[in-house]
């Protein structure tokens, strides 16, 4: 922006410079030249008083007189062909004066010559011409407008500068308004700024600080909402679950036990989904490659101990993923817990994670046991081996949550693979 | 005979509570807000208070301040709110022992033992000894031959649970429910990784177990090594 403004002031002061400095440069170089022609003229206006009425020998120390006061030279033309003064030809503006006309015409060298006709004398009209060199007529132009060309140069520099300070009390506060926005995306509900600059960005200013208060309210009404929910959730099945212990029928209380405890986990599941914003804060974000090789190494030692070849592939470079740290460690557990699970001892498994084309990760856990029991497993309280399905319901929830999604694979190989896709971050 | 205050402002709750802890063989009473059971905790001077959070009138934190500012009684939090946060609000403000909502009667009852246990016993009794392993429950510390042990908290509460079960098998549902206060899910292998762990830390493995012995299908116990 900055770039931009300098470059706009300085388009504009160009070309206000230049309407103005063209015409006054071609105005200085007219007026010496009609200023030297004038002093010329006005030199040689005396010896044309003089011509029609004196002699010849008087005529020449006249004209060598006038000559003395005059940048050029004078010449007169006598009516009976003869020359007195500088030597120089009878030319057809010569004659065109004799025929009574006063004027000024250009010569070839650049300079010019003033014809005055002068009538009265008996020989015919004669003419006086007086030249005034190209010199004279320049005489001083160039240092005016060298005058004309520093002032110009010296109001462009100022005008620039003039701008860089406008643009610096401009772009200031709207660099710390970019950088306490910016603190905010990344979670920093600390970060606040002090409204500065002109008016409408000290508003903005204003604006984002009020942002981040309200922000920070609303999360804590959140986590005041959460923990209401959690207390109006779990109070009831608290009184079902110690009514139920006290049913005198095993059979019966055995039955409800099993369908409360099923309602303990549902409303376990809410209450974790309910949470996730609060959990998050405002970004939900974290180093894939870091929270996968944690995890990998903390179910290590239960590898080990079940006789388990467990490996892992991470490229070694950070792979950030729109998930919260403490959710994708979650999902991860789910999956090698479920390895553990649902695969005999000593069934290798494999981690693999690396970077999406697009952004994000995808996060791939194999093992070679004895693959996947049903279409059904990813339905919640529908697998057929034991368990509740939990653990691919966690890990299906992480990838979605994250943009991504979870995919159930059977390689050629036989086994079973989970492929989860985790979306970048915003 | 013990006697429990129960402070709970859902009737329901404070009736099978009455109930539950009744059939158990405590003599229960109960409070069904704040006020009343700070009351009722200075005047009936019960054994064990348990408190729960969530109160009408009254923040349970603050009333467990107020409490401690005039008696020692024990006190179970009992919460609906399972965050960290509250749990350690909750324990800096003079709580024994929390124990999460939903909670059965029996859970509830061996926590009120075990903090009658441990409140009455003294400062040389916390300690819990199975050969060379000494579990300090009070210090939180764990030493074998005088060698202290760096263990998680989770790996503590694990440890501590079954050294105050020395020789008995606890199944893996029961760690679960009582030292994660998590509902059993079948195929949780929680337990087993944090088993694999403690093993590594007191100088073992499943394939050489000293202390810790797994009984396949059954569960796993803490035991003095032979020889």
């Amino acid at each position: 922006m900055r770039r931009q403004l300098l470059i706009t002031v300085a388009a504009a002061t160009l070309l206000v410079l230049l309407a103005f400095v063209i015409p006054l440069i071609l105005l200085v170089k007219s007026s010496a030249a009609d200023r030297a022609v004038s002093e010329a003229t006005v030199g040689v206006q005396p010896l044309a008083a003089v011509v029609g009425v004196v002699d010849a020998a008087t005529l020449e120390l006249t004209v060598s007189q006038v000559e003395s006061v005059v940048a050029g030279r004078v010449t007169v033309f006598l009516g009976d062909g003869s020359v007195i003064g500088a030597a120089a030809p009878r030319t057809p503006s010569v004659d065109l004066a004799a025929t009574g006309r006063a004027f000024t015409a250009d010569l070839p060298d650049g300079g010019r010559e003033i014809l005055i006709p002068v009538s009265g004398r008996p020989d015919g009209p004669a003419v006086v011409r007086a030249t005034v060199p190209r010199s004279a007529l320049t005489e001083g132009v160039r240092e005016s407008w060298m005058v004309i060309v520093a002032l110009a140069l010296a109001l462009f520099g100022l005008s620039l500068l003039l701008a860089d300070r406008l643009a610096r009390s401009y772009l200031g506060p709207v660099h710390g308004l970019t950088e306490t926005a910016t603190r905010l995306g990344a979670g920093d509900l600390s970060a606040r700024l002090d409204p500065a600059g002109p008016p409408e960005i000290a508003a903005a200013g204003r604006a984002v600080n009020h942002l981040a208060v309200r922000i920070r309210e609303l999360l804590a009404a959140e986590r005041e909402a959460v923990a209401d929910l959690s207390h109006r959730l779990r109070t009831p099945v608290t009184a079902l679950r110690l009514d139920v212990e006290g049913l005198r029928d095993p059979g019966e209380r055995d039955r409800l036990s099993e369908d409360l405890a099923e309602l303990s986990r549902a409303v376990d599941q809410v209450i974790g989904e309910a949470r996730r914003p609060v959990r998050e804060g405002v970004l939900a974000a974290c180093d894939a490659s870091r929270v996968v090789r944690d995890r990998v190494a903390f179910w290590q030692v239960l590898a080990e101990d079940t006789d388990r070849v467990l490996t892992i592939a991470l490229t070694g470079e950070r792979l950030p993923v729109r998930l919260a740290s403490a959710d994708l460690a979650d999902v991860v557990d789910a999956l090698l817990g479920n390895v553990f699970a649902h695969t005999p001892d000593g069934t290798p498994l494999a981690v693999s994670l690396r970077a999406r084309p697009g952004g994000g990760a995808l996060l791939v856990v194999e093992d070679a046991g004895p693959g996947w029991p049903s279409s059904d497993v990813l339905n919640r309280g529908r697998s057929t081996v034991g368990s509740t399905g939990l653990g691919l319901d966690i890990a299906r929830r992480g990838a979605e949550a994250s943009g991504g999604r979870l995919r159930l694979v059977t390689p050629d190989s036989g086994g079973a693979r989970v492929e989860i896709d985790l979306g970048p971050p915003y | 005979m013990v006697q429990v205050l129960v402070v709970e402002d859902d009737p329901s709750i404070r009736r099978a509570l009455m109930r539950s802890l009744g059939e158990l063989g405590h003599a229960v009473s109960s409070a069904p807000d704040g006020m009343t059971g700070l009351r009722e905790a200075i005047e009936g001077r019960p054994d064990i208070v348990v408190l729960d959070l969530g109160l009408p009138d009254l923040d349970g934190t603050e009333l467990l301040r107020m409490l401690r500012a005039v008696s020692q009684v024990p006190v179970i939090v009992a919460t609906a709110r399972d965050d960290d946060r509250s749990v350690v609000r909750a324990l800096d403000a003079g709580a024994d022992d929390y124990v999460p909502k939903p909670f059965s009667a029996t859970a509830l009852d061996a926590r009120i033992r075990a903090v009658l246990r441990r409140t009455s016993t003294n400062e040389t009794d916390a300690a819990l000894v199975v050969g060379d392993l000494v579990v300090d429950v009070r210090s939180r510390t764990v030493a074998i031959a005088g060698e202290p042990v760096e263990l998680s908290p989770r790996e503590f509460d694990l440890l501590a649970y079954l050294a105050a079960r020395p020789g008995q098998v606890v199944s893996k549902r029961e760690l679960l429910t009582e030292v994660w206060r998590q509902p059993y899910g079948g195929a949780d292998k929680t337990v087993d990784v944090h088993l694999s762990w403690l093993r590594r830390k007191l100088g073992e493995s499943a394939h050489e177990p000293r202390y810790l012995q797994s009984i396949r299908g059954v569960g796993v116990k803490l035991v003095e090594p032979s020889g």
